[in-house]
């Protein structure tokens, strides 16, 4: 025969610091159940038997040690208080800063005022409005240019013959082929703006990957 | 007079040998005590001792004036001798020991427990208790010993406090029939 509250009033026979209240509950069904009583009676010694035990000294030894041992040796690294390892992050950052400049376009110039960095889309690099004024304005440098040389010819020649018309023609044409070359290369420094800021991205790349490399 | 446990490990934590000294002196008779009860020997309540203490050594930082030093040492003694009870547990098991919920205990164990009685008290109490399962081993330590309570004991040994309790039922039961066995 058993009773499922055995082991609970035996349990708690043992532990001074339970209520009176469950003692009272326990108290009540002792006072009918005989398999209760019999395992009370019979375990309630068992403890005091057990706390016979005599207290023994602890040997000799060397309590020290264990600190002498531990602080020769070099300290466990304290996570908690260091500053995080930057170097292992460095690959990270890195391609973080290029993922942005590549989402956000961003784009790089340099000029002789110094470089700049803008983001987003950029407009076109030359609308057709700004064309037509640049061609205006080179236009009409180009005929300034050719009166004040015209000019000047006249003043030196005096009139006109067939062998300084041809000189004139002669200047003329190099002097168209000269503006053509100028603006060749008007046209190339503008094309060139966009290159610079490609390259210099570029460059920033090369840079990053060169120190983050181990 | 005498400093605190909290005013040693203060000291302690700033190098001085002597505090630490000190802490260890004060609490490591218990842990030996209890290990000489659970592992009954000597040599291996002693590396409890130095295992115990070289544990403390290393978290002594991390522990918090919040609780009593001595409810965060035992956490460390009782994961350490759970540790060593694994480690050393070679001696034969006894089969028909009663397990939890059985009900009837047996009285009939065979002789080599009649020796108990020609020997020392600890040594008889120590033997007794090594023949309990490791489990009714540390519960009755616990409960008998250290005198926490069911509360206390069920969070260390990550159990129910109603399978404490029966536990610790089982473990008396179990004591009990070798006492008997003895006379």
């Amino acid at each position: 025969m058993s009773c499922p509250h055995t082991p609970e009033i035996i349990a708690d026979h043992c532990d001074p610091d339970v209520s009176a209240e469950v003692l009272q509950r326990h108290r009540v069904h002792l006072e009918t159940c005989k398999v209760c009583q019999q395992e009370l009676l019979t375990l309630r010694s068992v403890p005091g038997q057990l706390l016979r035990w005599q207290s023994i000294p602890v040997p000799h030894w060397d309590r020290s040690g264990m600190v002498k041992a531990t602080s020769e040796r070099k300290p466990l690294p304290n996570r908690f208080h260091q500053w995080p390892a930057i170097r292992q992050w460095l690959p990270l950052v890195a391609s973080l800063v290029l993922a942005v400049a590549v989402i956000a376009q961003t784009s790089m110039s340099v000029g002789p005022q110094g470089w700049s960095v803008s983001f987003g889309v950029q407009s076109p690099g030359l609308s057709a409005e700004q064309l037509d004024e640049y061609l205006t304005a080179h236009a009409n440098a180009q005929q300034a240019e050719t009166r004040e040389w015209v000019e000047a010819a006249l003043q030196t020649h005096g009139q006109t013959t067939a062998d300084s018309i041809y000189q004139w023609m002669t200047y003329i044409e190099q002097q168209r082929a000269l503006d053509v070359q100028r603006m060749d290369a008007g046209f190339e420094q503008l094309m060139n703006r966009d290159f610079q800021t490609v390259d210099s991205v570029k460059q920033l790349a090369s840079y990053v990957m060169y120190q983050v490399a181990p | 007079m005498d400093q605190t446990d909290n005013q040693l490990i203060a000291a302690a934590l700033g190098g001085s040998l002597p505090a630490w000294d000190a802490l260890v002196r004060r609490h490591e008779r218990r842990v030996y005590n209890l290990g000489l009860r659970l592992l009954n020997n000597p040599d291996d309540a002693m590396d409890l001792v130095q295992d115990v203490f070289l544990g403390v050594y290393r978290n002594l930082y991390r522990f918090r004036a919040e609780s009593q030093f001595s409810t965060w040492l035992f956490r460390i003694v009782h994961n350490k001798a759970v540790d060593l009870i694994r480690r050393r547990q070679t001696g034969p098991e006894i089969e028909y020991w009663f397990e939890e919920g059985t009900p009837e205990p047996a009285n009939d164990l065979p002789g080599p427990l009649d020796s108990y009685l020609e020997t020392e008290m600890n040594q008889r109490i120590s033997q007794l208790m090594s023949r309990l399962p490791p489990a009714q081993r540390l519960i009755v330590e616990l409960k008998v010993f250290q005198a926490l309570t069911f509360e206390e004991i069920a969070p260390l040994q990550d159990i129910p406090v109603n399978t404490a309790k029966t536990r610790f039922y089982t473990a008396l039961k179990n004591l009990k029939a070798m006492i008997e066995a003895q006379t």
